[in-house]
């Protein structure tokens, strides 16, 4: 308690908002999970990302689908309970259920036992779009098709919270634990909240990310609708583009303060070093620049950075004819001119789909290996410069470029925003 | 299909008529020189128009630039009629 006092005691003196020295000093990821259309793992993503290997393939599903997009970028077929335990895996929907090879994935990288993180100074919070839709969309199938009993886990299995607790079970977290329902902004807010909630001293430690397992008849076919599923290829930021592709998946970061990895000997990944979000407050579903703009701003300030600081920015990018102009915008309106027009801005979206409240999360950790690696990854299936996205997208193939600190970007339906900084740790910690 | 006059006008005239029904707008008012903006269209509003037509003419209709960047009637149908037919031309 009295860490808590002290924490919040200073960030109220500073009189800063969210100034990173306000609270507890500099906080690291010091692991991260992943799952997505190109399996386990973040170096899987991350390898497919960099080479910019697509993986959209011929659409899945459980029963017959009578829509007209038929590519999805889905999770390949695996076997759940070579992961999950046998007494956990009833209550796991999928997006759950990549959760928590995410979390295992991030705990091991962490250097962390399924214990180590137990008690009530560690936080969990996993952003979802939905939660289980899987086992809504069955549940009401079975329920009104079939006329069958429903499933008597139905409901624990479908609440947006349960990747959050499961996870909490797993690992003993007593902490705050929650899920966050921002749409495409899910992941993203998650991370930040992690990242405040350590700085101000509610939690020691925090495991946080997005889960998302929607590409299902009755969501594919409701994406439809809105029109924004390319029927082909998605192509952010180049002429030609015509919207963006499903993806699924989860993606898992342990948070704790560089000071608390140190001492224990473990060598992080980066640390987080700012977090802005914003609504737009305007339109359901039309991005807005000023909105975009000063997330993007805000993380700049929260990370006490100027926009020549930023190496590399992975972008939002949907390949929506409106998002990526908007996004461009939004970039050089906070990045001036010249420089909005020269730092790479990459959408590694063609590769892994829009994972939706996954996204953020899955894009981080692409944001971090581009960070380790050096390489910004490419924008694939780019045909030509649009002109309304004068930015320079890395067009098809993968840059080698020093990287010591990058964005990443999440822009949500309903015009919430969400914007992240990474930094590389010099060697000397 | 497009190649004949009457065929393009029929199809204009279809997809008037969707425009006017989901924008719910006075079909009067939908005429060529009409701005998106003087019909009170919405983003949601072009989508319910598209969804109609997707049902009434069995295609898709990606929100692509042509699409987006219609700042009348004439261009949006333009857009539109390019789009069905595309489809209709694959099938």
């Amino acid at each position: 308690m009295a860490d808590l006092r002290e924490g919040e005691a200073r960030a109220a003196a500073a009189g800063v908002p969210s100034g990173r020295r306000a609270g507890s000093g500099r906080i690291v990821i010091s692991g991260m999970g992943a799952v997505s259309a190109a399996g386990m793992g973040v170096e899987e993503l991350w390898r497919a990302a960099r080479d910019g290997v697509a993986q959209v393939r011929a659409l899945k599903t459980q029963r017959p689908y009578d829509g007209r997009i038929k590519i999805a970028a889905q999770v390949p077929a695996f076997d759940p309970s070579a992961h999950i335990e046998a007494d956990v895996l009833p209550f796991c929907d999928p997006f759950t259920q990549y959760s928590v090879i995410a979390g295992d994935e991030a705990m091991a990288q962490a250097g962390f036992g399924r214990k180590d993180l137990a008690g009530p100074r560690t936080a969990v919070i996993i952003g979802t779009g939905i939660g289980g839709m899987t086992t809504i969309d069955n549940g009401l199938y079975n329920y009104y098709m079939e006329t069958l009993r429903p499933e008597p886990l139905t409901v624990p299995r479908l609440i947006p919270s349960t990747a959050a607790t499961t996870l909490g079970m797993r690992y003993s977290c007593l902490g705050p634990t929650f899920a966050v329902g921002s749409a495409c902004a899910s992941a993203s807010q998650s991370i930040g909240l992690g990242l405040q909630m350590i700085r101000f001293g509610l939690a020691d430690k925090a495991i946080v990310g997005g889960a998302e397992a929607c590409v299902i008849n009755g969501t594919i076919r409701a994406w439809e609708a809105l029109r924004v599923l390319t029927p082909d290829l998605c192509r952010p930021f180049s002429k030609g583009r015509n919207g963006m592709t499903l993806g699924e998946g989860a993606a898992v970061f342990i948070l704790e303060t560089l000071e608390s990895a140190l001492e224990r000997g473990h060598r992080p990944l980066c640390e987080l070093v700012g977090y802005g979000t914003s609504s737009d407050a305007k339109d359901p579903v039309r991005p807005d620049v000023a909105g975009a703009s000063s997330a993007i701003a805000q993380a700049l300030r929260d990370a006490e950075m100027a926009p020549q600081d930023i190496h590399y920015i992975n972008a939002h990018g949907t390949a929506t004819h409106a998002n990526d102009i908007t996004e461009s915008e939004a970039i050089i309106s906070v990045f001036g001119d010249e420089f909005g027009r020269a730092v790479p801005v990459s959408s590694t979206k063609p590769v892994h789909g829009h994972a939706l409240g996954a996204g953020g999360g899955l894009e981080l950790a692409i944001t971090i290996s581009a960070l380790r690696e050096k390489i910004a990854p490419p924008t694939i299936n780019f045909l030509e410069a649009d002109p309304r996205c004068p930015i320079d997208a890395v067009p098809n193939v993968a840059r080698k470029i020093s990287i010591k600190t990058a964005m990443s970007n999440s822009f949500a339906f309903g015009g919430i925003n969400a914007v992240l900084i990474v930094q590389a740790l010099d060697h000397d910690g | 299909m497009t190649d004949n006059p009457q065929d393009r006008a029929k199809l204009v005239d279809e997809i008037v008529e969707v425009i006017a029904s989901e924008g719910m707008i006075d079909r009067a008012k939908v005429t060529p020189d009409a701005t998106i903006e003087s019909l009170d269209l919405k983003s949601v509003d072009i989508v319910m128009i598209l969804t109609a037509l997707e049902e009434k003419f069995n295609v898709y209709i990606p929100m692509d630039g042509s699409l987006q960047e219609a700042k009348d009637v004439k261009s949006l149908i333009a857009a539109i009629a390019e789009h069905i037919t595309k489809e209709r031309e694959k099938s």
